[in-house]
C-alpha cells in the first residue's frame, strides 16, 4: 500500500474519530427539525457556495491590504493575495465559528433569495426581469430615477449565472461583513503563523472602505422609500414581475414595517402562510395577492381567491406589527409562552 | 399633510468619539434640540446616536433609512455615516440626504400651542392637572408666562369651589372621568380671583386617564371681593367690561349664537344624514350669519371696554415674530382655504417689544384676517418686523385692491367698511385695533394705493434686551 494513502486513512480515521460523539447530534437534527421549513438538496448546497466565497474574498481582500498596502511579506498570506487557495474555510468550519446565529440567519434568506429568484425565473425571463427597473429609470422625481438606477447599476454588479447564488463582499451587511471579518483574520494568523500588527490593521482598512450604501439590499431600500413617498407610486401595489424580487421584497418591507430579511424567510415557510398574512394586511387585492403567491411559490401550493378573502385583515394587522416587535422581544415572549413550557416539559 | 423638504445640499452633522454633537447644520440641530439635547451635548436624537455607536463600533461606514420623531412630528431620513480610518478618535461625519417630515396624527390633531393661542386670544387661562387633580402647568389670562408656584399643588387647594356646586360632586365628576362644565372656583390666594372652569378629561397614548385639561374664563362679577385694594382691572384681563353689554348682554347672546352656529354646521355637513342640497346650503347661511352676530357681539363687547376711561393695559414683554407666527397658525387653515401663503419673518430672528400679549395677538390676528378676507385666492400676505425710533414694528401686506388715499383714514372709523358688505366684517377691528395699539403706547397705520395692495403696520414700544 503506498505510504502517503496510508497516512490519510490514519489521518482520515483520527478526525473521524474526534468527530463521532456529534454523529448522534446531526442525526438527532435531520429526523427530528423543530421547523417546518424544507431545506432542499440545492438549497443546502447554495448556502455551502456561499460561505466558501464569502470566506475566501476577506481573505484574499485582507491578505491584498496586508501585503501591498502594508507591506507585509509573509508567504502564505502572499499566496492567498494572488489568488491561491483559502484555508481558512476549512478552519473555521471545523471550529464552528461560522455558525454564529446571525451568519446562519444571514446564509439562510441569501439561499432563500436564490430560491425565489430560480422560481421566478421559471415564470418570466432574465430579460423581462432586468427591464422591469427601467420604468422607475425616466421617472418624474430625479431622486426616484437615481435610486433606480443605481439599484440597477448595484444589481449588475452582483455577478452569478441565472438561478446560481452569487456572494459579493459589496452586498454584506456591515454587521455580516463584520462577524465575518474578524474569525478570517484570526484564521489567517494561525495559518501563517504571523504575528503583526498588520492582519489586524488590513481588517480595520476592509471594513472602513465597506460601503453600505453601495449594496444591493439599501439601494433597494432606499428606492422604496422614495417610491412610497412619490404621490403617484405610494398606491400602487408592487408585484415581483413588474419591480423585480429585490425590489418588491423592499416595498413589502417598508410597507409591513418588517425587514425585508423576514419577507424573505417567510416564503420559505410552508404555504407561505406568514407572506400571505403580510400582504393580506397590506390590504393587497385579491387578485394581485393571487398573482404574486403564483409567481413565488415553488410547490404546487394553491391561494384561492375565497381563504385570501376570508382572511381576517384586523387580525393579519395585529400578527404583522407583532412580528415587528425586537426580536429579543419576540423570542423572549416565545420562551415565556405556555405553550412553549408546555412542550419543553414533555 | 406631508412636509416635503427636497433637500438641495445632505443636511451635515460631525458626532465626536463621546457622542457629543460637534456641528449640525440648522435641520439637524432644531431636531437635536427639540429632542431635549443642548448644543455641544451628547446627540439627543435617540436614533441617529444608535446609528453612530453601531458605526464606530463597527468601525464601518453605514447608510441606513432612519425615522425620528419630535413634539411636532416625524421624520423620515435617510442617513450615512463617514468614519475615519486613519483616526479612530476623528469625529465621525453624518450626512442625511434624504428629510421628509409627516405631522403626527395627520387627521385631526389639535395642536396644544394653537389651542393655548386661542385660549389667550379669548381672555382664557389654561391649566392642566394629573390623574391626581395636582396642577402640572398654569397659565392664566393676564399673565405672560407660566405660573410656576402653583404647579405640584392640588387644584383644590389652590381654588375653592364655589356653590352650586361643591368639592364632593367636583370629586365625583372626576371619578368617573366626564367632563366638567361650568363650574366656579375661586383661588384661595390673596387675589381671590373668581374664574369658570371648563375641563375635559386626558386619556394618554395606553388609553389611562392621565388628568384634565381645564380652561379658566375670568369671572370677576362686582360681588367678588377686591381683597387687599388688588387691582382687579389689571388682572381679570378681560375686554367684556362690568356693564350692561358685557356682564349681561355679551353672554346671554353667546350662548344661543353657539348654538344656532353649531346646530346649523352639523345640518350643512349632513353629519346626521342625507339631506336635499338646497337646505344644507341654507344650513351654511345660517351657520355663516351666527358667525358674523357672534362677532359682532365680541366687537361692541371690546368696543365698550376700550371706551371706558379707566381702561388700562398690561406691559407684557412680547416678541413681534413670536406673535406673528402665532396669528398666522390661528388663522392657517383660513388662509389654506383660499390657497393664500402667509410669508412670516424667520422664526429665529427676534423683535422685542412692550405691549399686552393678548391684545398685540388680537390686532395681528384682525390685520392677518382682514388680509386673508381682501386677498385675492392663491395671493401671497407678507409679514415683516423692523425697529425704528424706539419703536418695534410689524407690517402686514396683502395683494388685494388697496384703498384709494381718500378713504385711508375713515377705515379706522367706528362701523366703517367703505361700502363693502356681505364679507363677515363688523366694521369694528380696524377701530378696536387702532385704538388697542394706542392704549398699549403704539400705533396703527396704513399705507395703501388703489390697486397695488395694503400695508398696516403695527408699531409698539421696542423693548431692549441686554
Amino acid at each position: 500500500m503506498d505510504r502517503s494513502k496510508h497516512n490519510d486513512i490514519v489521518r482520515h480515521a483520527s478526525a473521524m474519530a474526534d468527530k463521532a460523539s456529534f454523529v448522534a447530534d446531526d442525526f438527532a437534527q435531520a429526523l427530528f427539525p423543530r421547523t417546518d421549513v424544507i431545506f432542499n438538496d440545492r438549497m443546502r448546497s447554495n448556502a455551502q457556495q456561499y460561505l466558501h466565497s464569502v470566506v475566501g474574498q476577506i481573505e484574499q481582500r485582507i491578505c491584498l491590504i496586508a501585503t501591498q498596502d502594508l507591506g507585509v511579506s509573509q508567504q502564505v498570506l502572499l499566496g492567498i493575495a494572488q489568488g491561491g487557495d483559502g484555508q481558512s474555510y476549512a478552519m473555521l468550519e471545523q471550529s464552528g465559528l461560522l455558525k454564529t446565529p446571525e451568519m446562519v440567519q444571514h446564509l439562510f434568506v441569501k439561499t432563500q433569495q436564490s430560491e425565489l429568484a430560480a422560481r421566478l425565473l421559471q415564470k418570466i425571463s432574465q430579460e423581462d426581469l432586468e427591464s422591469t427597473l427601467t420604468r422607475h429609470l425616466d421617472h418624474e422625481d430625479p431622486a426616484v430615477a437615481e435610486a433606480a438606477m443605481g439599484l440597477l447599476i448595484a444589481q449588475s454588479k452582483t455577478t452569478g449565472a441565472a438561478g446560481q447564488i452569487a456572494a459579493s463582499l459589496a452586498d454584506l451587511p456591515p454587521e455580516i461583513a463584520y462577524a465575518f471579518a474578524w474569525p478570517v483574520t484570526a484564521a489567517l494568523a494561525r495559518l501563517s503563523g504571523f504575528t503583526g500588527l498588520q492582519l489586524q490593521q488590513a481588517t480595520e482598512r476592509l471594513l472602513a472602505a465597506h460601503d453600505e450604501s453601495a449594496g444591493v439590499a439599501r439601494k433597494a431600500e432606499r428606492l422604496a422609500q422614495l417610491l412610497d413617498q412619490s404621490e403617484a407610486d405610494k398606491k400602487s401595489i408592487s408585484h415581483p414581475m413588474r419591480d423585480g424580487l429585490t425590489l418588491f421584497v423592499a416595498r413589502l418591507a417598508r410597507q409591513s414595517g418588517l425587514t425585508s430579511d423576514q419577507i424573505v424567510a417567510f416564503t420559505a415557510e410552508p404555504n407561505m402562510a406568514r407572506f400571505v398574512v403580510v400582504m393580506r394586511a397590506a390590504d393587497f387585492p385579491v387578485q394581485e395577492a393571487l398573482s404574486i403567491f403564483a409567481a413565488l411559490d415553488g410547490g404546487d401550493h394553491i391561494l384561492t381567491a375565497a381563504s385570501y378573502g376570508e382572511t381576517d385583515r384586523d387580525r393579519c394587522l395585529a400578527l404583522v406589527s407583532r412580528w415587528a416587535s425586537p426580536d429579543a422581544y419576540q423570542n423572549a415572549e416565545r420562551l415565556l409562552s405556555d405553550d412553549f413550557l408546555d412542550i419543553q416539559r414533555k | 399633510m406631508t412636509t416635503d423638504r427636497k433637500l438641495t445640499e445632505p443636511v451635515s452633522g460631525q458626532v465626536d468619539v463621546d457622542g457629543l454633537l460637534l456641528s449640525a447644520d440648522p435641520l439637524l440641530m432644531r431636531l437635536h434640540l427639540r429632542c431635549g439635547g443642548k448644543e455641544g451635548g451628547p446627540l439627543a436624537v435617540p436614533e441617529l446616536a444608535e446609528l453612530c455607536r453601531l458605526s464606530r463600533r463597527l468601525g464601518m461606514n453605514l447608510s441606513r433609512p432612519v425615522q425620528a420623531s419630535d413634539d411636532e412630528s416625524r421624520i423620515e431620513m435617510w442617513v450615512e455615516t463617514r468614519f475615519s480610518a486613519s483616526d479612530k478618535t476623528d469625529p465621525l461625519s453624518l450626512s442625511i440626504i434624504d428629510w421628509k417630515e409627516y405631522p403626527h396624527d395627520e387627521s385631526d390633531k389639535v395642536d396644544p400651542s394653537r389651542e393655548r393661542d386661542f385660549d389667550r386670544l379669548e381672555g382664557r387661562g389654561a391649566i392642566r392637572t394629573d390623574a391626581a387633580l395636582r396642577i402640572i402647568a398654569q397659565q392664566m389670562s393676564g399673565e405672560a408666562g407660566q405660573d410656576f408656584d402653583v404647579i405640584g399643588q392640588s387644584l383644590l387647594d389652590i381654588y375653592d369651589v364655589i356653590p352650586p356646586s361643591a368639592n364632593a360632586s367636583l370629586l365625583e365628576a372626576v371619578a368617573e372621568r366626564q367632563p366638567i362644565r361650568n363650574q366656579r372656583m375661586r383661588q384661595k390666594s390673596a387675589a381671590q380671583r373668581l374664574f369658570v372652569l371648563q375641563g375635559n378629561p386626558l386619556i394618554d397614548k395606553a388609553g389611562l386617564f392621565a388628568g384634565y385639561r381645564f380652561t379658566a374664563t375670568p369671572d370677576d362679577a362686582p360681588d367678588v371681593p377686591a381683597a387687599n385694594g388688588t387691582d382687579i382691572k389689571r388682572a381679570s384681563g378681560k375686554l367684556i367690561s362690568d356693564s350692561l353689554f358685557g356682564m349681561q348682554l355679551g353672554p346671554a347672546l353667546r350662548q344661543p349664537l353657539g348654538k344656532i352656529i353649531a346646530n346649523a354646521e352639523t345640518i350643512s355637513g349632513k353629519l346626521e344624514g342625507p339631506l336635499r342640497g338646497d337646505y344644507a346650503s341654507y344650513a351654511k347661511d345660517i351657520a355663516s350669519a351666527g358667525r358674523h352676530l357672534l362677532d359682532l357681539v365680541n366687537d361692541l363687547s371690546d368696543l365698550e371696554a376700550i371706551e371706558r376711561p379707566e381702561f388700562t393695559v398690561a406691559g407684557d414683554d412680547i416678541d413681534l415674530v413670536d406673535l406673528a407666527h402665532r396669528a398666522a397658525g390661528l388663522l392657517a387653515v383660513k388662509a389654506a382655504d383660499h390657497h393664500i401663503r402667509i410669508d412670516l419673518p424667520d422664526e429665529s430672528k427676534k423683535r422685542p417689544a412692550r405691549g399686552e400679549f393678548r391684545r398685540s395677538l388680537q390686532i395681528l390676528v384682525n390685520l392677518i384676517g382682514n388680509a386673508i378676507r381682501y386677498s385675492p385666492d392663491g395671493s401671497v400676505i407678507k409679514l415683516r418686523v423692523s425697529a425704528e425710533d424706539g419703536f418695534a414694528r410689524i407690517a402686514v401686506t396683502d395683494q388685494g385692491d388697496g384703498i384709494a388715499a381718500e378713504d385711508l383714514e375713515r377705515i379706522f372709523e367706528k362701523f366703517e367698511r367703505l361700502g363693502r358688505s356681505g364679507d363677515g366684517g363688523s366694521g369694528l377691528g380696524l377701530f378696536i385695533s387702532r385704538r388697542l395699539a394706542r392704549a398699549m403706547g403704539g400705533s396703527l397705520t396704513v399705507d395703501s394705493k388703489a390697486g397695488k395692495g395694503s400695508t398696516f403696520t403695527l408699531s409698539l414700544p421696542e423693548r431692549k434686551t441686554a
